[in-house]
């Protein structure tokens, strides 16, 4: 048949009706890219604005327009607000903040990976009395505002006598601290056919060479989306660090920033500056969002699709 | 190229680390071996046993805690004491923060703080009402008194905030979600730069729209200016806190939201689509009875998740210093209770008062998930 055969543009051309249809789906598609466009546009402006105050200079901050591109650019931003926190807070410097800021989120990520992956192995793999009442118990757990844990958990830590180290913010992490993970990870190991449990057993594994040789690799995508969110969270942490460190030497990123804000930049603030820690602050998690955006999005659907 | 004093202060906490790590390790082997040596079968004692790093770390680090919390709201509690003090009336605490009492004025008359009187009940310090609100029917004036209006200014700037933040936040996300899912080009790199707000460190956000929103030189201002719409003090004006932290908040999460609807309308079969089309449904038909049905477990977790972040809104408060009057967020309004007035017993009781309330609000939120949230098993149970 000729009719089958005819593409649908040229179907378009002879059919008055079919030709409606066709420039009513190009309007539609216009309109969907402008939608898109304009929606771009809101994002980026507010990233582009970010960058560029942080390269401007303070007597370009506040002209009338504003102007979009720094003239001259002002790279020293980026060392001038160290140096000044170094000013008022001695030893408050990058090198240390970063390596602070590092220490805990590092210690603290793989803390929570292993420990959820256990425990979530232990909740998917294996059948036992109360299992699936402790999980729900697990679960509501998330429900528990940090608040209510705010002030006793400092005293615990201050009975502990380890308030102002790093302590409060890392050693936790290793009992499993995040029910979002634990989940995350069970939904993958339960996926995992018994055959392969069954068939290292026959081989004479043990559970911990089964868990590290066969689970673990298998459920790598899952466990990799909590490093990164294990990561994120903990670099963005504020309320623990402000409430455990007090000392400015201890100090992480974004307790810095604050501190910055609080001190110097509370009368006249210094936006170049805020900016430009706002810039390096978010600088790595961005970078580690393009290089391994799979595992965010990982994480991120797990509870969508199957929650 | 770290200071000296650096290393001293990371390898204690790293041999604790090291610690705990090889003692949960001795805690999993010795469940089990004991387990096993009462008799419980392999399965069963590996499995517990794999559970109690978890199961330790909750009793001292959120059940103990909680309890604590608990016996402390009932006390009085300096943060420079070392022990709490017992209180006259145990209750003192939730009294002061939930005493609230309404009062007629006459319309002439002017609101004397002073003919609220104080509260009736034994304390630490005279707790004095304090006006809260008023408002007026008729020709009478009424005024809201409360002992602590700072308290329930700041659940009421939160209840607010959930309240708007989180489904606008969702209908924005279903939009684009929808947009993009009309076969659309280069699907990865719009779904990259929508996700890429919600990246973004809560902290440089709240940095970010602070400066965005600066009421005499800021982005937003100009942009309002160059349409005719005067300078608008955004986080200073006590009308405006509430909507900026909105803006700010969906502007930083929608994305998310997206790429998880995203990934629901992914799921919908086809089928569905082209049996409705076979029918004769319409578009608004085929969006009200399969689309939104479909996505409802997508929707309902990003409702509850959303929700919970909102109530527990910290970081970016803590970045955009707004006048205490207007409002603080309850979590900021309990952190500066308990370490900057120091008073850890008042705080406490606070955090129970707020804890009941997100608790609450979330089992509500469950509750209502029936009528409304789609899952196919269960259709595949009702056919069964």
């Amino acid at each position: 048949m000729t009719a089958n055969t005819t593409t649908p543009a040229t179907t378009a051309y002879h059919d008055p009706l079919a030709r409606r249809r066709l420039i009513q789906t190009i309007f539609g598609r216009i309109l969907i890219y402008a939608l898109l466009l304009f929606g771009a546009a809101l994002i980026l402006i507010p990233f582009f604005w970010m960058v560029s105050t942080s390269l401007k200079t303070e007597d370009q901050l506040f002209v009338w327009p504003p102007k979009w591109l720094p003239d001259p650019v002002a790279f020293e931003n980026y060392f001038d607000s160290w140096k000044q926190l170094d000013s008022i807070a001695p030893g408050l410097t990058f090198w240390r903040i970063m390596g602070n800021t590092l220490f805990i989120t590092v210690l603290a990520m793989f803390g929570e990976m292993f420990s959820a992956a256990i425990v979530a192995y232990g909740f998917a793999r294996f059948r036992f009395k109360g299992r699936d009442t402790i999980f729900f118990i697990m679960l509501s757990t998330m429900m528990i505002p940090a608040t209510l844990t705010m002030v006793p958990g400092f005293l615990v830590w201050r009975e502990f006598g380890l308030l102002n180290t790093y302590d409060p913010l890392t050693l936790p992490a290793l009992t499993a601290w995040g029910p979002a993970y634990i989940f995350l990870l069970r939904q993958f190991f339960l996926t995992i056919p018994r055959d392969m449990d069954d068939a290292a057993t026959v081989d004479g594994a043990n559970t911990v060479q089964i868990f590290f040789y066969i689970m673990l690799p298998m459920v790598k995508p899952a466990f990799l989306a909590i490093g990164v969110l294990a990561f994120q969270g903990n670099w963005n942490n504020l309320q623990a660090p402000l409430i455990y460190l007090n000392t400015t030497q201890f100090f992480t990123l974004i307790l810095s920033m604050q501190f910055f804000q609080q001190s110097l930049s509370k009368s006249a603030p210094k936006w170049h500056y805020m900016m430009a820690m706002a810039t390096m602050m978010a600088a790595p998690i961005l970078l580690m969002f393009f290089t391994a955006q799979r595992y965010f999005i990982e994480g991120l659907n797990v509870g969508a699709v199957k929650g | 190229m770290g200071d000296p004093g650096a290393f001293n202060t990371y390898y204690p906490t790293l041999l604790r680390y090291i610690g705990l790590a090889i003692v949960l390790c001795l805690l999993i082997y010795g469940t089990y071996r004991g387990l096993r040596a009462l008799g419980v079968k392999p399965e069963a004692a590996t499995g517990f046993s794999l559970i109690t790093p978890w199961i330790a770390g909750r009793i001292v680090l959120t059940a103990f805690p909680i309890l604590l919390s608990f016996y402390l709201g009932f006390t009085e509690y300096n943060i420079l004491w070392d022990k709490p003090k017992s209180l006259q009336d145990p209750l003192f605490h939730y009294k002061y923060a939930l005493s609230l009492k309404v009062m007629k004025f006459d319309a002439d008359e002017r609101v004397s703080i002073a003919a609220l009187g104080k509260l009736d009940a034994e304390g630490p310090r005279i707790a004095r009402y304090r006006e809260l609100d008023s408002f007026t029917i008729g020709d009478t004036n009424y005024v809201i008194g409360a002992t602590d209006p700072f308290f329930f200014k700041a659940v009421w700037l939160t209840l607010r905030y959930a309240v708007f933040n989180v489904p606008l936040g969702l209908i924005a996300a279903l939009c684009v979600a929808l947009l993009l899912n009309q076969s659309v080009r280069g699907i990865g790199y719009w779904r990259t730069l929508y996700y890429l707000p919600a990246v973004l460190p809560a902290a440089a956000t709240a940095l970010l729209w602070w400066w965005l929103f600066a009421p005499k030189s800021g982005l937003i201002n100009w942009g309002l200016g160059q349409v005719g719409i005067g300078p608008m003090g955004w986080f200073t004006d006590k009308n405006l806190v509430l909507p900026s932290f909105i803006i700010m908040s969906t502007w930083g999460v929608f994305g998310a939201n997206t790429v998880i609807l995203l990934a629901g309308l992914k799921n919908i079969p086809p089928e569905l689509y082209e049996a409705a089309a076979i029918d004769g449904a319409g578009t608004w038909s085929k969006f009200r009875r399969i689309t939104i049905p479909m996505l409802s477990p997508a929707l309902f977790y990003n409702l509850i998740m959303g929700m919970i972040a909102a109530l527990q809104l910290f970081t970016q408060q803590a970045f955009i210093p707004t006048d205490r009057e207007d409002g603080w967020f309850l979590n900021w309004f309990i952190y500066n209770e308990a370490f900057n007035s120091g008073r850890m017993g008042y705080a406490s009781a606070v955090g129970w008062l707020t804890s009941i309330l997100i608790i609450a609000i979330t089992l509500l939120v469950f509750r209502s998930s029936t009528a409304w949230v789609f899952y196919e098993s269960s259709r595949e149970g009702e056919g069964a």
